[in-house]
């Protein structure tokens, strides 16, 4: 029934906000270990796309498939619990909130005394340290507060959480946005090596240059609608500006 | 040169967390305080530190204290309760006229799964209504202050029931010690082990430090601020159910400006008015700082009105300090 390759199927996605209609009828989807990229203009629909995909809005209409099997997320919880975390710029880490607390966050491990459950905070300390210090971020302590990291630094630990807890689908949500080049060729680089390790990826943005590097493939939206789907060998960044501003795909490009 | 270069900025970010530590012990300001003014009111009050004084400031403290650890924890998950007073005169009120008719523990957990039903309504209006927790608190607050007034007609209600709650909460034990000292002392321990030692406590920070982030990362927020609201209306029926049987009378204008008293011990223990920080021990020290302000001016001599002034020009600077090391930290 359901093609085994892919990893996620959103199949007529379509979803409300009173009289706005948000998504019409949006097909998407994402093989194991594949980069894509997910193009839009301002308002597109791209987030409300994958916050439904992640458990964050029930859709109004539509199937949603992972690995297979129809699935309907009740919240971000259970999305997380098989394997889908989102990374957004503003939404993944608490500022006063120490790096291993922000690192566990919803997962942490406990240690039992008697019938009491407590933290593990030894374990999240070592287990957190060891990661962001493997991702070369440099702190003194894991105990640190995370609103002294810089942007590339509060990415990569947020990639890395997602790593560090195996997930299977990987959705970064403007990761790039107020990022300096050197933090964007390092969160870029991060991207590329959660891929290789077999993670599926998918890459928000408004930006083409920022995706188009290490992307195969591209969806883009407008207002709701899917407008096209290119893969890279396909493709020029220039020939997907052209898309997202006229609004359909040149005959050129249709297959 | 890139190595050197992420020396220095290493270098620069040790500067800048000598900031932070301190901000980790947020206990330290309020402490400080506290030994500041203890000194002060010990050398110019040779009676201040006798074990009478410290027992009557303690039981002061235990009743205020209970109150200001639920409304502190209910801050730090981001969201106010200023019914807390108007729930102890309530629950002080329903203790002693259920504790008549029936008997003193019955009416001790009737009045708690009421007052714990009031913290429900708290936190279903704040949330269903999405309107600040201020607002919604401060309707409870003159809505049971309000019925409470018309109800009883401003007549007092005397206890004249068993013996067994008033003993386990109020009376005295010993050395002028009360169990009261007890319920407050172990109250400050479970719940500052609760705030940073369970998966809870993380999420209480969480849903307080940004709420958004918190139920991106599958914590349900609504559920912890319920709890926490609900934990907060308890406290206050405890610490109401106390005072009652300490005075053996219930009036309906008791704890009237206490929900600010335990607003202020809370900021001057170090939470943050925004929510996403705190702690308990701080609170402890924050409301033993009020109580010792009270009786520690009128022992100095200065008239009892001065209270309110000093407890007021703390509180600014308290605010101040925490909001100063807040920038820092950021």
């Amino acid at each position: 029934m359901q093609e085994v390759t892919s990893l996620a199927k959103m199949v007529d996605i379509e979803k409300n906000f009173r009289a706005v209609q948000a998504l019409k009828k949006v097909n998407l989807e994402i093989q194991p270990g594949e980069i894509l990229g997910l193009l839009g203009d301002n308002g597109a629909g791209k987030s409300t796309l994958i916050k439904v995909l992640a458990g964050v809005f029930p859709p109004d209409g539509g199937k949603i498939f992972f690995e297979g099997e129809q699935v309907s997320f009740s919240s971000p919880k259970v999305a997380r619990a098989m394997g889908i975390e989102t990374v957004h710029q503003a939404l993944s880490l608490v500022d006063i909130m120490s790096i291993s607390r922000n690192f566990f966050l919803g997962r942490e491990p406990t240690r039992r005394i008697g019938p009491i459950h407590l933290l593990d905070k030894k374990k999240m300390n070592e287990e957190c340290e060891k990661t962001v210090t493997g991702l070369g971020v440099r702190v003194r302590s894991p105990n640190e507060f995370v609103s002294i990291l810089s942007g590339g630094e509060r990415q990569a630990i947020s990639i890395g959480r997602a790593m560090h807890f195996k997930v299977k689908l990987l959705i970064l949500d403007e990761p790039l946005a107020a990022l300096s080049v050197r933090e964007t060729r390092e969160v870029l680089r991060q991207v590329e090596k959660a891929r290789e390790s077999g993670v599926s990826v998918i890459f928000i943005t408004h930006n083409v240059y920022h995706v188009y590097p290490v992307a195969e493939r591209f969806v883009m939206l407008d207002r709701g609608i899917k407008i096209g789907e290119v893969y890279k060998k396909d493709a020029s960044p220039e020939d997907i500006i052209e898309i997202i501003a006229t609004g359909k795909m040149s005959k050129t490009l249709k297959t | 040169m890139e190595k050197s270069k992420n020396h220095v900025e290493v270098e620069t970010r040790g500067q800048f967390l000598s900031f932070s530590q301190i901000r980790r012990w947020p206990e330290f300001g309020v402490i400080l305080a506290f030994l500041v003014l203890l000194t002060i009111f010990s050398i110019f009050s040779s009676n201040f530190l006798t074990l009478r004084n410290i027992t009557g400031i303690l039981t002061i403290v235990s009743e205020l204290g209970i109150v200001a650890i639920g409304v502190a924890f209910l801050m730090i998950a981001g969201e106010f309760d200023l019914s807390v007073s108007s729930v102890y005169a309530f629950s002080g009120f329903l203790f002693v006229t259920l504790a008549n008719k029936y008997n003193s523990p019955l009416a001790f957990i009737i009045t708690l799964a009421i007052a714990a039903f009031i913290g429900f309504c708290n936190g279903i209006i704040t949330l269903r209504a999405r309107i600040p927790s201020f607002i919604a608190t401060l309707g409870m607050m003159l809505f049971l202050r309000g019925s409470l007034l018309a109800v009883t007609g401003g007549e007092s209600v005397s206890y004249s029931s068993d013996a067994i709650m008033p003993t386990l909460l109020t009376r005295f034990i010993g050395y002028g010690f009360r169990p009261s000292h007890i319920w407050f002392l172990a109250l400050t321990l479970i719940f500052s082990i609760i705030l940073t030692n369970t998966r809870y406590g993380n999420w209480v920070f969480a849903t307080g430090g940004n709420r958004e982030v918190a139920r991106a990362m599958g914590v349900n927020t609504n559920k912890v601020k319920v709890t926490n609201f609900m934990l907060s209306a308890l406290m206050a029926s405890l610490s109401g159910c106390i005072v009652i049987s300490r005075f053996n009378l219930a009036n309906a204008s008791f704890g009237t400006g206490m929900e600010l008293e335990a607003i202020a011990s809370a900021v001057i223990g170090g939470t943050f008015l925004t929510g996403g920080y705190g702690t308990i021990i701080g609170v402890f020290f924050g409301a033993f700082l009020m109580g010792m302000m009270r009786t520690g001016l009128v022992m100095i001599g200065a008239p009892a009105y001065w209270y309110q002034t000093f407890v007021g020009a703390i509180l600014i600077i308290a605010a101040t300090i925490n909001l100063k090391l807040r920038h820092l930290e950021m």
